[in-house]
């Protein structure tokens, strides 16, 4: 229950704005979701350097959970390369060269991990964009694209750790942002539990993010992997989804969750309603697209 | 001409100067609309609308006779409602472009959304483009042009109306088919499109309902019916209900429908019994005047509360499953008691609204008899999502209900066994809900009291999304209410009880700490004015009654409230019938009843040594049974019932 958005700079230049695009769009539907909001940033990546993104809290709680932490990078012969406490959050630069899907669900153990990636970083937390912004300086983060949400939590509690995007557990870089229900959730997931998937949340939007990564890992397209989802995936929903270099969506048969795009020489922007397209473009009428149900497609970074 | 700067001010604003205008006759321009939601919604007013840019969700939404035109695209829920006037959209409209109109033109010169037209029921909605998935779903009358293509399952449900398609026909939804247009309907289309300027050579195909699905092909045969006591009573296996039961579906050969309340065994206000010896109470002559009762619903949020006498209400009971004169008496009963009428499904009669005076307003997914000028005129609007006797399911009237009148009102054919839809078309998650609570409120200027019936199924869930949508009050429904019309498995086994929807309500409140940010109407099987004091002690700040007030007012309980032949006038819309029901008299029986349970509420509260009601509280109870202390966590002292034999047996 919930809104979403996703945006992509076609030029490096303007790269520099997605994550101030996101708080606009985002703030521009916080009304269809007022609890949480979350961003997932791409930024530059560099070879053989992983950011790690914790939940850690304040006080005692974050102390111990840091050094829980830093034991386990220690352990996995990741070396830090630069580190800070801010908000709620504990984030991390570190040197790492090993398999990233055994020292992920290593690090899950020692605390909530919010993402890991080469590129992808992913800030979200309780309250509106503009407050959320506050807390951790979403608008300096540069990236040439990203995906955005606010949420309504319904079946779930008010907790930061619940708030979207997932990241796809065990997977670097894959993002998700979710609007919607997955019916046979349970299925799924126990059918990705059989092949030693773990899963942190009951939250239907982490299965997507890693039904989707597994198939990437199998050298499936993003493309493909959609395609896909809508036969496999029960329910209602449209979601968008991040890579390194892409970002693609999918829609439900029942066009039951709204979706609409706009696209020009520039950018490609994604959202549930228009208000947040118009947000990047005040006072203009736009030539938006609604997607059709049951449809899918990616765009990749034109670099 | 004025002009409207959206950029400078907020749409809140912006409508209540559109409608000031309106009322003046003066044509307004709206600049910088940057698809806001809810752009025009109220206006009520023969003016031209012009918004230069793009319109959010329910442009143009619930109102009659003005002129909208918008320059770019429109999000989702063009037109909602409207009754007459026009809307030009020159780009694309979002989903559920036209949702229940009643009238008017739309015009889209680019694509339509899905459920394009879902549950219109007049008018004409015409897309110069394509149309997507479903267009036309569940609509009950008027016409669809679509001169592109139809897009997947046109037509799907759709109990009347046309759509002609000048594209290619996708594929056609259930129970549609493809029929000839004839010369007159071609002549009517074509000085549409010239009215406004749609250029289109080429041929039309037209779909309407194949009428397999309008009516259930056997009807239930008509049976002496078995008395409640007999009927709920599980002593003998295969008993005289189980046996009926079996034979006519034998007969019909799929679920049967029943009305009235369920007959299960279900824990219960029954099982919960008064802490304090009450045995010596009674003795105060006079208890309504030293007790306060006086309640207001609705007014947390800053709207015009209800103002009630008791914490009592009555509770949602459709016109169409009830006479028109029984919706009277109830509402001339709910005015002598001082307390508030709703008008269930199925609109507000102009006899009800004069005898309630103060009514709430239904609106449930069909948008049968829903209507701007009947919002502006009631005491307060609620959103019904399920009831407790069928949660997750829509209204059911049978043919025989559905009558030249009462279809004129809904706005539907005639004659047809009416399932209502289950859900509502632009509610479908939290998400949608918050924009719908917005537009009433907005086109009401945020003076009435917005309210959300839920039927007892995940309360815990949907009680943090009523406070979170913003609704003012909550008439939470548990599986003891009673209804016109569903299916008999349905009510007996489908949701929860009512003490059991209450405890989880407040739980879920309590959980997220916003107990004082919503209020709670209790119903679902409360008999009288003990059950009411015994309900106000687990936490609502009021009860409702429903099936009591009907038999106040004459119910022979016999069970057949969906066969339409009340044998009383009461759930009947045959004259004949009707006319044995004398509203006068029955409103009278109605309101001393409601007089009982004042009396029955004062003298609890009295003896339990208060002075308002609202200090009953849960200390106050014990429970009688283990099920009833597992699900109210209140002690289980089985003592108290052989106290409460032993006072039943001496006062017997």
């Amino acid at each position: 229950m919930c809104g979403i958005a996703g945006i992509m700079y076609k030029g490096e230049r303007d790269g520099l704005h997605a994550a101030q695009a996101l708080i606009d769009m985002l703030d521009g539907c916080q009304h269809r979701g007022p609890d949480s909001t979350g961003f997932a940033l791409y930024g530059q990546a560099t070879k053989g350097e992983l950011k790690l993104r914790f939940f850690v809290g304040q006080g005692d709680e974050a102390v111990a959970a840091v050094a829980r932490i830093q034991e386990t990078l220690a352990q996995h012969h990741a070396t830090i390369i630069e580190d800070e406490h801010i908000g709620d959050n504990y984030r991390v630069v570190v040197e790492f060269g090993g398999d990233v899907q055994e020292f992920a669900y290593a690090m899950e153990h020692a605390a909530k991990v919010i993402s890991i990636g080469e590129s992808l970083d992913i800030v979200k937390d309780v309250g509106g964009a503009h407050e959320v912004d506050e807390r951790y300086a979403v608008h300096k983060f540069t990236g040439t694209h990203g995906l955005g949400h606010v949420r309504l939590a319904t079946e779930s509690d008010v907790k930061p750790e619940a708030a979207h995007p997932f990241w796809a557990t065990g997977f670097a870089d894959i993002a998700i942002v979710h609007n919607g229900q997955i019916t046979n959730y349970w299925k799924m997931r126990r059918r990705l539990e059989q092949r030693d998937f773990e899963f942190r949340t009951d939250n239907d939007s982490e299965l997507i993010a890693v039904y989707l990564a597994d198939k990437l890992s199998q050298g499936i397209a993003l493309k493909e992997a959609l395609r896909t989802s809508i036969d496999d995936l029960d329910g209602t929903f449209s979601f968008l989804v991040s890579t390194k270099d892409e970002i693609g969506y999918a829609k439900d048969r029942l066009a039951v969750k709204p979706m609409i795009m706009y696209e020009n020489d520039d950018l490609i922007a994604v959202a549930s309603e228009e208000v947040s397209l118009n947000r990047l473009f005040p006072g203009q009428a736009l030539n938006t697209k609604e997607p059709p149900p049951g449809s899918y497609n990616t765009w990749s970074r034109s670099t | 001409m004025v002009t409207i700067d959206l950029a400078k001010i907020p749409v809140r604003e912006a409508n209540e100067l559109i409608r000031q205008h309106g009322a003046e006759g003066q044509d307004v321009e709206v600049i910088n609309p940057d698809a806001r939601h809810h752009i025009g919604v109220g206006l009520t007013s023969a003016i031209n609308v012009k918004i230069r840019g793009s319109a959010g969700y329910f442009c143009a939404g619930l109102t009659d006779e003005a002129h909208f035109e918008v320059d770019n695209n429109v999000g989702w829920g063009l037109g909602d409602n409207m009754y007459s006037g026009s809307v030009v959209v020159g780009g694309n409209a979002g989903a559920i472009a036209g949702v229940a109109i009643r009238g008017a033109d739309l015009v889209i010169r680019g694509n339509m959304g899905s459920r394009a037209g879902q549950v219109m029921k007049a008018g004409t909605l015409c897309c110069a483009g394509n149309a997507n998935f479903m267009a036309g779903y569940m609509m009950y009358g008027g016409r669809i042009i679509i001169l592109g293509d139809s897009g997947e399952r046109v037509g799907e449900d759709m109990a009347g109306g046309e759509i002609y398609v000048g594209g290619d026909v996708q594929s056609l939804g259930s129970d549609a088919q493809v029929v000839d247009v004839d010369g007159p309907e071609l002549d009517e289309i074509r000085a549409f499109l010239d009215r406004y300027q749609l250029k289109f050579k080429g041929t039309f195909k037209k779909v309407a309902n194949a009428g397999k699905k309008l009516r259930y092909a056997t009807s239930e045969r008509q049976v002496r019916s078995i008395p409640f006591f007999t009927f709920s009573g599980e002593t003998d296996y295969w008993n005289a209900k189980v046996q009926e039961d079996l034979y006519i579906k034998a007969q019909i050969g799929r679920y049967r429908i029943r009305g009235y309340g369920g007959a299960r065994e279900l824990p219960h206000l029954s099982d919960l019994a008064f802490k304090k010896d009450l045995s010596q109470s009674g003795h105060e002559p006079d208890p309504v005047s030293k007790v306060n009762m006086y309640t207001e619903i609705g007014g947390i949020n800053g709207a015009t509360p209800l103002k009630l006498s008791m914490p009592v209400m009555i509770a949602p009971m459709s016109y169409g499953a009830l006479s028109r004169a029984t919706k009277q008496a109830v509402g001339m009963a709910s005015s002598l008691s001082g307390i508030a009428e709703n008008t269930g499904e199925g609109g507000m009669s102009d006899a009800q609204r004069d005898a309630a005076e103060q009514l709430i307003f239904q609106c449930l997914g069909g948008r049968l008899g829903w209507n701007i000028h009947d919002m502006k005129r009631a005491n307060g609007l609620e959103i019904y999502i399920s009831q407790g006797a069928k949660p997750g399911f829509g209204g059911q009237l049978m043919a025989k209900k559905v009558t030249k009148e009462l279809a004129e009102i809904r706005g539907i054919p005639a004659g047809i066994d009416l399932r209502s839809p289950s859900r509502h078309p632009d509610i479908l998650g939290a998400d949608d809900l918050v924009i719908k609570v917005e537009e009433f409120r907005e086109a009401t200027g945020y003076k009435l009291p917005v309210s959300v019936k839920l039927g007892a199924g995940r309360v815990r869930d949907d009680m943090k999304i009523a406070v979170k949508d913003g609704f003012d009050f909550v008439e939470l429904d548990g599986m003891q209410g009673s209804t016109g019309a569903g299916g008999a498995e349905v009510m007996e086994y489908v949701g929860i009880p009512t003490v059991a929807a209450i405890m989880e309500a407040l739980d879920a409140l309590e959980e997220i700490g916003v107990r004082d940010k919503i209020q709670i109407v209790l119903m679902g099987g409360i008999r009288d004015g003990i059950d009411a004091a015994k309900a106000l002690c687990l936490g609502p700040d009021a009860i409702a009654f429903g099936t009591s007030t009907i038999i106040a007012g004459g119910c022979i309980a016999c069970m057949q409230c969906h066969v339409g032949q009340c044998v009383t006038g009461i759930a009947t819309q045959d004259p004949e019938h009707e006319k044995r029901y004398q509203p006068a008299i029955e409103a009278q029986n109605i309101h001393r009843f409601l007089e009982s349970v004042r009396w029955q509420i004062a003298t609890v509260t009295h003896a339990l040594g208060y002075t308002d009601v609202k200090q009953l509280n849960r200390d106050d109870l014990v429970a009688l049974t283990p099920e009833v202390a597992a699900i109210t966590r209140l002690p289980y002292e089985p003592g108290y019932r052989d106290r409460h034999l032993e006072l039943k047996a001496k006062v017997g």
